[in-house]
């Protein structure tokens, strides 16, 4: 009876495809899913009446059946919601042609509209402003970081130090992205591997691997393989692809200080000179070497001019190596007095640039012959075949920078060079109102429990909405033969229930309104049948139950409403039990009794918490109407039925007590009755009817 | 030719649908075709063969209940220390519904529906079909994977989940099927360590499924 209003795979903002994601009902979008042009365009001449029309005529691929949605619009999305009248000369007043003005209504096919339309799963709801809330407009915070593998729990400061990746065991396959797992081999000891020198050993007399379980890479095939199970990312850092080993920042620091002393003197080492200007640098040594260097050099420059001698390595004694920091010290010295020599000043200082891979200097390799003999005898100097081994973009662009491997940028092509990858960090984020700051929802801290502190949303604040069409097997006329699913037909009146579903404690009286017809290309004449109608609250089935026992069958069952305008239409047994499906004695029985169908101003049907009404449509043609517009064919989705629908709720509620001075709004005594106050919250939403046939 | 032993009917009367499992298995619908078994293969009893021709099972292979092994096309060939679990089927027809005969090899013999080398493992629901078909020796072929009539699947291959191999085609040895429709060569050498778990792992199902070879023969 409440339908299913799943909504998979919700994308907002890409065009047209929130109507597509719940079409094609596997949420999956589908670029060939498009409209034909129209059957009748290529043969002007047929304006004959077109014979019983298959699907297969209709639309190039089968249709998949159309579910209903409804989508609410957040208001958000308003450009002034405080001056809702200022005068628009500018360009935006188009724009806003298409916004919620009081005079214009809202339309969902406009390309702005699309992103503030959301299902209701989506929605949060401020209780302090009592407003909706979309994705969009909150304003987020993180609560923790974590690895989505091992679900470790990273400190924040962890995240600045070591960057927001998993620096313990997890890694992604380099090939196909699955999670590796760490096994054990037993390898067999080499003879010849124990008479090479130690820092040319190739692989390490490691027993653990990397290895793949859904495409079979295994961390041999990159020959590197672990001494432990355990910290991977730490032994991988050392490890270059081939086992040979790789300086990490701490070790090079290191040995960089070692040379520095060794040196005797000057910060910057200007040659180590049988450096070779050739050996390749991964990216982030480059980078380190480059960066220290640097700095360097901006601490000579700020120092020499001053002092004669030695001011660099006086000063970075000191540790003042900042520039800025300098500048400052040294301005206190040279501010106006006569020690100041201005003409030194004024001279930066010389610099250089890096004059050895040490300091950070790569050349590029302007010949490429090397390369391209690499890429020509692939396969015959490897064996492999060379369209598998070659690695592809997304192979690439999903390795972690920085990882130390063999240089990377644009250098390597092949699979033999990539990493595992690091999984990425993942957070747990909680949600706030971004005008009073309340906050809307909160996970709980810890990783593995998904609950949520607190969790405001929409659907237990704001009515749910489901759709049915509505046959009477005596009434509705059948449908044309051979039609496609949950399709309309055009020119026809068809008739749907709508059920609103309070979820809220209290009974509220909803005010339905839309355009008379709806906008866009084609449009379809729409009539509310019942516009005004009280929804009951949402009490427990057990007191429901009770009241029924005790009450007759008496007509003014409906419960705590200060007042009941007209159209109420509680009939004789006008309280249906939640889930029967009797048609329409609620709001059916007229006068003469003949006529079984909705009636106007009355309530199809009621329940415990729910309210139904009937909306008829009668949708246009979309053949004739596209024939003679000249806008060209029927674009993708322009044939779906949506009805923008303004909602406006109003309900009592309990006023809240002053915190300060409990107590005081009852001495107050009763403006209200018992201390209620009224409350109304209003919003468009889009109802997603179905798709009009193309038989007229 | 019903099946021999009553399964216990579900009471329920609800008319929703029930749980496949706990329905009794389908019962013998086509001919019951000639058997080959070894003494030490272990066949379930709700395992389904049918068609003309005979079928074949070596040493200790292990067909899982309700698999079906479908003869109409052609000889059904499982080699040893195999395992077919449940809701495979070697012989299926394709997906018109047809079933192929394979055409004869080189020296003029019949090929057969489908010829499983050694230690092959077929997965739940993986559909084999009809007409030549050849899985080497040491293959996965992966849950709900669909082999096309006529394929040749090389050694110690990996057909990943829910992978096709288009009819007739020649997949080499040690690849990997995965993704969608990826390859890429199986480099972990391995094959060893994976026929002795393949062992061991027939060993326990031998124990745990109930075998009935008589009932087919």
């Amino acid at each position: 009876m409440f339908g299913n209003n799943r909504l998979p795979a919700f994308h907002p903002g890409l065009t047209q495809s929130r109507i597509r994601d719940t079409t094609t009902g596997s949420g999956l979008w589908f670029p060939g899913l498009r409209s034909p042009p129209l059957p009748s365009e290529s043969d002007p001449a047929n304006d004959q009446l077109p014979l019983p029309i298959t699907q297969e005529d209709l639309y190039d691929t089968p249709m998949a059946p159309f579910n209903p949605y409804t989508y609410i619009r957040c208001p958000c999305s308003e450009l002034n919601p405080y001056t809702k009248r200022t005068p628009d000369v500018t360009a935006q007043g188009l724009s806003r042609a298409a916004q919620d003005d009081d005079d214009h209504t809202f339309d969902p096919r406009a390309a702005r509209s699309n992103y503030s339309l959301y299902p209701l799963e989506y929605l949060s709801f401020c209780e302090d402003c009592h407003q909706i809330r979309c994705p969009r407009c909150v304003a987020e915070e993180i609560v923790c970081y974590y690895c989505p593998n091992c679900l470790f729990e990273v400190p924040s400061s962890n995240i600045r130090s070591e960057g927001s990746r998993c620096t313990r065991s997890c890694f992604q396959c380099p090939i196909c992205i699955g999670p590796l797992a760490v096994n054990h081999v037993e390898t067999p000891p080499d003879p010849n591997q124990l008479l090479s020198p130690d820092h040319a050993s190739s692989s390490h007399s490691g027993s653990y691997i990397l290895s793949c379980s859904y495409c079979n890479w295994s961390s041999t095939e990159i020959g590197i393989k672990f001494d432990k199970p355990n910290s991977i990312h730490m032994q991988l850092a050392k490890l270059r692809n081939g086992g040979e080993t790789r300086l990490t920042a701490k070790e090079r620091k290191e040995r960089r200080k070692e040379q520095a002393s060794q040196g005797g003197g000057g910060g910057s080492s200007t040659g180590q000179g049988e450096e070779d200007l050739d050996t390749l640098l991964d990216m982030e040594t480059q980078f380190a070497n480059l960066k220290s260097f640097y700095q360097n050099q901006l601490s000579d420059a700020n120092g020499t001019g001053k002092v004669g001698g030695d001011p660099s390595a006086a000063l970075g004694n000191l540790g003042f190596d900042a520039p800025a920091s300098l500048s400052r010290i040294m301005s206190l010295y040279t501010g106006s007095s006569s020690l100041h020599d201005k003409k030194s000043k004024s001279r930066p200082g010389t610099m250089r640039e890096a004059l050895a891979p040490s300091e950070g200097l790569q050349l590029a390799s302007l010949d490429e012959s090397s390369a391209i003999t690499a890429l020509q005898d692939f396969e015959s100097t490897t064996g492999l075949d060379a369209y598998s081994s070659t690695a592809s973009t997304s192979q690439l662009q999903s390795q972690a920078p920085y990882l130390g491997a063999s240089p990377l940028h644009g250098l390597t092509r092949f699979t033999s060079s990539l990493r595992p990858i690091p999984y990425l960090l993942r957070t747990k984020r909680s949600k706030r109102c971004p005008q009073c700051r309340h906050i809307i929802s909160k996970p709980e801290s810890k990783v593995t429990t998904t609950r949520f502190r607190i969790r405001l949303i929409a659907g237990n604040y704001i009515p749910t909405i489901t759709i049915k069409q509505l046959i009477i097997p005596g009434l509705t006329p059948p449908p044309m033969p051979n039609l496609p699913p949950d399709t309309i037909e055009p020119l026809k009146p068809a008739q749907f229930v709508l059920t609103f579903k309070n979820p809220i404690f209290e009974s509220v009286r909803v005010t339905l309104a839309t355009p008379a017809t709806t906008p866009g290309r084609f449009p379809a004449k729409v009539t509310i049948l019942c516009p005004q109608f009280d929804i009951d609250s949402n009490t427990d089935v057990w007191e429901e139950a009770l009241k029924d026992n005790n009450a007759t069958s008496s007509s003014s069952q409906s419960q705590n409403l200060s007042s009941s305008t007209g159209p109420e239409g509680s009939g004789p047994g006008g309280r249906k039990r939640a889930g029967t499906l009797r048609p329409g004695t609620a709001g059916g029985a007229s006068l003469a009794g003949e006529e079984l169908g909705p009636e106007v101003g009355k309530v199809w049907e009621r329940g415990r918490n729910w309210t139904s009404i009937v909306i008829e449509v009668i949708p246009a043609s979309l053949v004739q109407t596209a024939k003679r517009d000249g806008r060209g064919p029927i674009k993708e989705d322009e044939d779906v039925l949506e009805i923008p629908m303004f909602v406006r709720i109003e309900w009592e509620a309990e006023a809240p007590e002053d915190e300060i001075m409990p107590g005081l709004s009852s001495a107050k005594g009763g403006n209200k009755d018992g201390g209620k106050e009224k409350r109304e919250l209003a919003y468009w939403c889009v109802l997603g009817l179905g798709r009009v046939a193309r038989t007229l | 030719m019903s099946s021999a032993t009553p399964s216990p009917v579900p009471s329920s009367a609800h008319g929703h649908h029930k749980r496949h499992s706990i329905l009794p298995a389908v019962s013998q619908s086509g001919p019951k075709p000639p058997v080959q078994f070894s003494s030490s293969c272990t066949i379930a009893d709700s395992a389904l063969l049918t068609g003309p021709h005979t079928i074949i099972v070596s040493t200790e292979s292990v067909i899982h209940p309700r698999a079906r092994l479908e003869s109409l096309g052609g000889r059904v060939t499982v080699g040893r220390r195999c395992i077919v679990h449940e809701r495979a089927c070697l012989g299926a027809a394709d997906l018109q519904g047809r079933y192929h005969k394979g055409s004869p090899d080189k020296e003029g013999r019949s090929m057969g529906a489908v010829t499983l080398g050694d230690y092959v493992t077929v997965e739940v629901g993986a559909q084999v079909e009809s007409g030549g078909t050849v899985i080497g020796e040491g293959t996965t072929v992966g849950i709900g994977t669909r082999v096309g009539a006529g394929a040749v699947v090389g050694k110690h291959c990996t057909l990943t989940a829910n992978s096709t191999v288009a009819a007739g085609e020649v997949i080499p040895d040690y690849t990997v099927i995965y993704s969608n429709g990826l390859r890429r060569i199986d480099r972990r050498g391995v094959s060893d360590l994976k026929n002795k778990a393949q062992a061991r792992q027939i060993d326990v199902l031998r124990r745990m499924i109930p075998s009935n070879p008589g009932k087919f023969q």
